[in-house]
């Protein structure tokens, strides 16, 4: 089904069942540490009320809305949305300590037998116990972002310095013949190529271990395209304890100040790396 | 160095959390629907800078091997214990 018969489709059905789906859903921002009812006001996605619904003493931090996705092709509206979520689950965290974040657009969705309100309810009976288990991992700790850069053309003009290997090459190419000459080059660019892996490799676990002294957990991520100039060798999602952050930033300062390097670090996040199935 | 949570200059950061991660739900309670996951990869495709590394195809290979080693340290932890008890 194209995307278009899929979208035609989705409006059909929303219209036969809009006055149905209506506040049948429960947008989830959060499981917080504290089984209160409480209401947190209009400060949800599109201002609508955000509340909790507890069970024992966890709560689900939610708003309701009709039983479908948000969805947009309006990129600021989508950004919008996003950022109002990430202040939701902000306040949640400033009230209550502790909470499992959730992704954008999880919404539980009600049963012609089952109220949504019920399906909340039931799911957090159901996953009470391994909710508590996963407070209890990230609580009194934060999520911090550290990616650490080089420029590697720097890099690999100081690897032609040090590396005799490349050197005796970059040589042995002068002698040759222009056709030869071309084949050698190609032959130092993978040479050198190598090398910055290694040499990745290397810088990769010194900071790995440096950094992982200060963290009760770490996740590797994907390295991402850098800004031009810099490459991205390290992208680690770090569980902080909320007063060691700065010792991490310490040694942070140091790689930071290595020649050819940068740093960047970010948080304090919700531990959305870290409540995820282990 | 202190860490930063400028919402602009972190948007990226940001949107890496809230659009992939957090508390995962039991399919069958939740909405879903064809294409909606999309969401994210156009609103990331819209904001510059969000390519992986991966399309460059420069150290690619080497990003998996760094990946696949800290799995392996992760798991060398629980190894020696496991080994032990075996060994008893």
């Amino acid at each position: 089904m194209s995307l278009e018969t899929q979208h035609r489709a989705k409006t059909q059905a929303t219209l036969a069942t809009e006055a149905i789906v209506e506040e049948q859903g429960r947008y989830v921002y959060c499981v917080a540490n504290a089984g209160e009812e409480i209401s947190l006001g209009k400060i949800g996605i599109e201002e609508h009320e955000v509340y909790a619904i507890p069970y024992k003493d966890v709560c689900a931090v939610v708003h309701n809305c009709p039983a479908q996705p948000y969805h947009s092709d309006d990129q600021e509206m989508v950004k919008s949305w996003v950022m109002t979520h990430q202040k939701v689950v902000d306040a949640a965290c400033e009230r209550w300590g502790t909470v499992l974040p959730l992704s954008f657009d999880t919404i539980i969705r009600g049963e012609a037998e089952k109220s949504a309100e019920q399906n909340v309810k039931d799911w957090l009976k159901q996953e009470y116990e391994e909710f508590k288990r996963r407070i209890q991992k990230v609580r009194g700790r934060a999520e911090y972002g550290v990616q650490v850069f080089w420029e590697p053309e720097v890099i690999a003009q100081s690897l032609t310095w040090t590396s005799p290997e490349i050197r005796n090459l970059e040589e042995e190419i002068k002698t040759k013949p222009k056709g030869l000459a071309y084949m050698y080059r190609q032959k130092l660019g993978n040479l050198i190529k190598r090398e910055m892996e290694t040499k990745a490799d290397e810088c990769f676990k010194d900071f790995y271990s440096r950094i992982r002294k200060y963290t009760d957990d770490v996740r590797v991520e994907k390295t991402k395209k850098a800004e031009p100039g810099l490459q991205m060798i390290m992208n680690l999602s770090c569980l902080v304890y909320r007063d060691r952050y700065s010792e991490l930033g310490e040694e942070l300062d140091k790689i930071n100040r290595m020649r050819s390097f940068a740093v960047r670090f970010t948080g304090p996040w919700p531990p959305y790396s870290f409540v995820g199935a282990a | 160095m202190e860490p930063t949570r400028n919402s602009h200059a972190t948007l990226v950061d940001l949107l890496d959390r809230v659009l992939d991660k957090g508390l995962v739900i039991n399919a069958d309670l939740i909405i879903s629907l064809a294409g909606v996951p999309l969401i994210g990869v156009n609103l990331r495709a819209a904001l510059a800078g969000m390519d992986t590394m991966l399309k460059y195809g420069v150290m690619k290979e080497w990003d998996e091997r760094t990946r696949s080693w800290e799995r392996e340290q992760r798991q060398k932890k629980v190894e020696p214990i496991h080994t032990a008890q075996i060994a008893r």
